[in-house]
């Protein structure tokens, strides 16, 4: 029997080989103890650079770098974006116009996207180059296709969330591509767009896809494709014999990872730039789904824009369908065709030059529909009409929203809203048609010359005073042809209009006494009389007074029968009313 | 070091002007109403100790929104006897902000919540409110009564309004 003293276990193996050894402060052995951080030290920042570090290798890195950008950036706007069709664009707008830096990150968001779709596209043109997808890294390879799958979903939601114009449109129009697609087409497009019609589940669709279900896809596979990428190590130049390789063989940290750094750093920059020149992202006018809006593509869709112009009727399918998914279909295969005895690119000829085709024919294709739209008048008109009505959107908007959202901003206009008020509580007497009001003036023209002439000639007509049925109103002005164009002349030249010729309103002013005009109107503008004070008649000022109590004895006196609308109406609506008014002068 | 200086630079280009539009509703009121004197009665409805309870509508701006006719709030207008001037009060509990009720019986205002009460003149008689009722500013226009709706933080002594 063994009656030694019991070996006491020590604590800690002293030289336990499967964990790594900590050396430095105790904080650090304390962390590594709990934490095991220098697994996830090697982890990230373990790995070699073959052949040594370069920019070529940068590619993936700064993809994955403005990915970050984006879902940092993307998570502060859903933070202030609404989804449904009342919402969006008013929020959009409100982001962009009101919040301060919502320009800004919403730029960086909208620039960054495309930036990632030129560095990611960079990124496949340099695989492609290094012959990166060869054997072993086919699956890698699969995954990165994957992953510019997404990057194109990712724009395609994200494009329709302001439920603008050209978010509308273009969204609108891939959506029929995607139902054009045989049999399973239309089912494809009515639970993608949530609906036969585009409609609020369409906006709630694709914000769900674009900030939900993709990020968490692409998070997945970018994941995997890092894992591949750090099982297979990057693919050294072609250029390199292995004793070279072997020779400048550098850690990844800090060689390779400086490098990622500054490049995305440079990119970021240069997206920073375009953000700050652009001031944000364009946000057109609510989406319109009566106009007739030329629907353009962002730039990186213009290839298939174009592409589709050369094939017509039933052959439409060969553009949308066809060519992409040939092309789509043939990356996938191409490790797996790919039987090169090197990553030469000289050995791989046919791969090189199918590849240096395609970027000729995308590039022709994007030459050609932008040199067509800057050719064409009627574009460059539709592009201007657009940016105004977009100015004026955002201009109302920060009035506040009405309830109903997108278009019906407009009415936060005077005019329109005063049209509105109008209808409620001027039409049930005046017209605006030139057809005669039911107890009062017709307002077409009104504060014309032709108005006015008409006016003098006969009052009593029922484009103006005869339906108003007043007591012993105005009498016809009788005179030459001369007289009565020079007394409206006169009266015309009281609305203040630029273009009235003072010579002719003197002689009018001349007529007044001759035509017996001052035994019922005085000029003065204060002095009161059996008919209006002429004074500033057809100004605002005026227009106002009359909607604001047109019984005032400087104007209609007791002979009036219009309502009073001082204390029913605010001074604002007043406003806009005569504004709405006047703006008969020249209204059709 | 570099390689972590450069990309904590990207990420502050990223992340500094998020955190940017994050505090926007620091410094900006994004729900702002009324502020106007707003119609809520007729000056001969409100007859002497019988406290009425009237709401104001009027123009509210939420974020975005613009709405012209909602309530904004409620509130309740007493006069101590015929001919006296027309006060109102808030029906927000100054404690935490439940809805007080006129009690026709005791002959005061009573929180459902946790039990203040307040008179007529919205002293606060028992209960842990911290301050009487909020009262809100009248103004007459040919026998309407015209009120300045407005909020105040809660649970505290000092009637601090709120936007």
């Amino acid at each position: 029997m063994n009656t030694g003293p019991v070996p006491i276990r020590e604590a800690r193996p002293s030289a336990d080989r499967s964990r790594p050894v900590v050396t430095g402060p105790r904080w650090r052995a304390w962390l590594e103890e709990r934490l095991g951080l220098a697994v996830l030290e090697k982890a990230i920042l373990g790995g070699e650079m073959p052949g040594g570090a370069s920019l070529w290798h940068t590619l993936g890195s700064v993809a994955a770098g403005l990915f970050v950008v984006e879902a940092v950036t993307g998570i502060f706007l859903s933070l202030f974006y609404a989804p449904s069709v009342q919402t969006a664009w008013a929020s959009v707008a409100y982001i962009q116009d009101q919040l301060p830096l919502g320009w800004f990150v919403r730029g960086l968001h909208s620039f960054g996207s495309s930036a990632l779709v030129v560095v990611a596209g960079l990124h496949l043109l340099q695989v492609l180059l290094f012959g990166a997808y060869r054997r072993p890294r086919e699956a890698n390879w699969i995954l990165g296709l994957a992953l510019f799958g997404l990057t194109a979903l990712f724009a395609l939601s994200g494009y329709l969330l302001p439920w603008d114009q050209k978010g509308y449109w273009a969204k609108l129009v891939e959506a029929t591509i995607t139902g054009s697609a045989p049999v399973v087409g239309g089912a494809v497009q009515q639970v993608v767009q949530g609906g036969t019609a585009f409609g609020n589940l369409t906006v709630t669709h694709a914000f769900a896809a674009h900030a939900l279900l993709l990020p968490a896809a692409f998070v997945v596979l970018l994941a995997l494709h890092v894992y591949l990428y750090r099982k297979h190590g990057p693919t050294p130049k072609w250029s390199l014999t292995a004793e070279q390789i072997a020779a400048r063989t550098q850690p990844a940290f800090p060689y390779q990872s400086v490098r990622n750094a500054s490049v995305s750093l440079f990119v970021l920059t240069i997206v920073t730039c375009l953000v700050l020149s652009h001031h944000g992202a364009a946000l057109e006018s609510p989406a319109d789904p009566t106009s007739s809006y030329l629907a353009r593509p962002e730039w990186y869709a213009l290839p298939l824009f174009q592409l589709r112009m050369y094939f017509e009727g039933p052959l439409e399918l060969v553009a949308t369908m066809v060519i992409p998914g040939v092309v789509s279909a043939l990356l996938l295969a191409l490790p797996f065709i790919d039987r090169a005895p090197t990553n030469r690119p000289s050995d791989r000829k046919r791969v090189m030059a199918a590849v240096g085709a395609s970027l000729v024919a995308l590039g022709a294709l994007s030459a050609i529909a932008i040199a067509k739209d800057a050719r064409d008048p009627a574009y460059a008109k539709a592009r201007a009409e657009e940016e105004t009505r977009a100015r004026e959107a955002r201009r109302l908007a920060e009035k506040g929203m009405p309830a109903e959202g997108g278009l019906a901003v407009f009415r936060n206009d005077p005019l329109n809203h005063a049209r509105d008020l109008w209808d409620q509580r001027c039409s049930g007497c005046h017209g605006l048609t030139g057809l005669g009001g039911d107890k009062g003036p017709d307002f077409k023209g009104y504060g014309s010359r032709a108005w006015i002439r008409g006016f003098l000639e006969n009052p009593e007509a029922p484009l103006f005073m005869g339906t108003a049925k007043i007591d012993r109103g105005m009498k016809s002005v009788q005179g030459t042809p001369e007289e009565l164009d020079d007394l409206t002349e006169m009266v015309y030249a009281q609305t203040g209009a630029p273009d009235a010729d003072q010579a002719k309103a003197a002689r009018g002013h001349a007529l007044v006494d001759q035509k017996d005009c001052d035994s019922c109107h005085e000029l003065d503008g204060e002095g009161e009389n059996a008919g209006p004070n002429l004074k500033g008649r057809g100004t605002l000022a005026w227009v106002e007074a009359v909607i604001a109590d047109a019984g005032q004895g400087r104007l209609f006196g007791e002979k009036n029968k219009m309502p009073k609308f001082a204390g029913k109406l605010t001074a604002a609506e007043i406003e806009d009313l005569a504004r709405f008014v006047l703006s008969q002068k020249t209204a059709n | 070091m570099l390689t972590a200086g450069i990309g904590a630079l990207v990420g502050a280009i990223a992340v500094i002007p998020g955190l940017g539009l994050l505090a926007a509703p620091l410094r900006r009121a994004i729900v702002r109403g009324a502020g106007q004197p707003l119609r809520v009665a007729a000056e001969q409805d409100v007859k002497p100790q019988k406290p009425i309870r009237v709401t104001a509508v009027g123009e509210v701006q939420d974020a975005w929104l613009r709405l012209d006719h909602v309530t904004v709030g409620s509130c309740w207008l007493v006069r101590a006897t015929e001919g006296a001037p027309i006060r109102a009060f808030s029906t927000i509990c100054p404690h935490l902000g439940c809805g007080v009720d006129w009690n026709d019986k005791t002959g005061k205002f009573d929180c459902p919540c946790h039990a203040s009460s307040f008179d007529l003149e919205g002293r606060c008689l028992s209960g842990p409110s911290p301050r009487g009722l909020d009262e809100l500013e009248v103004s007459l226009d040919t026998h309407e009564v015209l009120v300045r709706y407005r909020r105040f933080r809660t649970g505290s002594p000092k009637k601090e309004p709120i936007g």
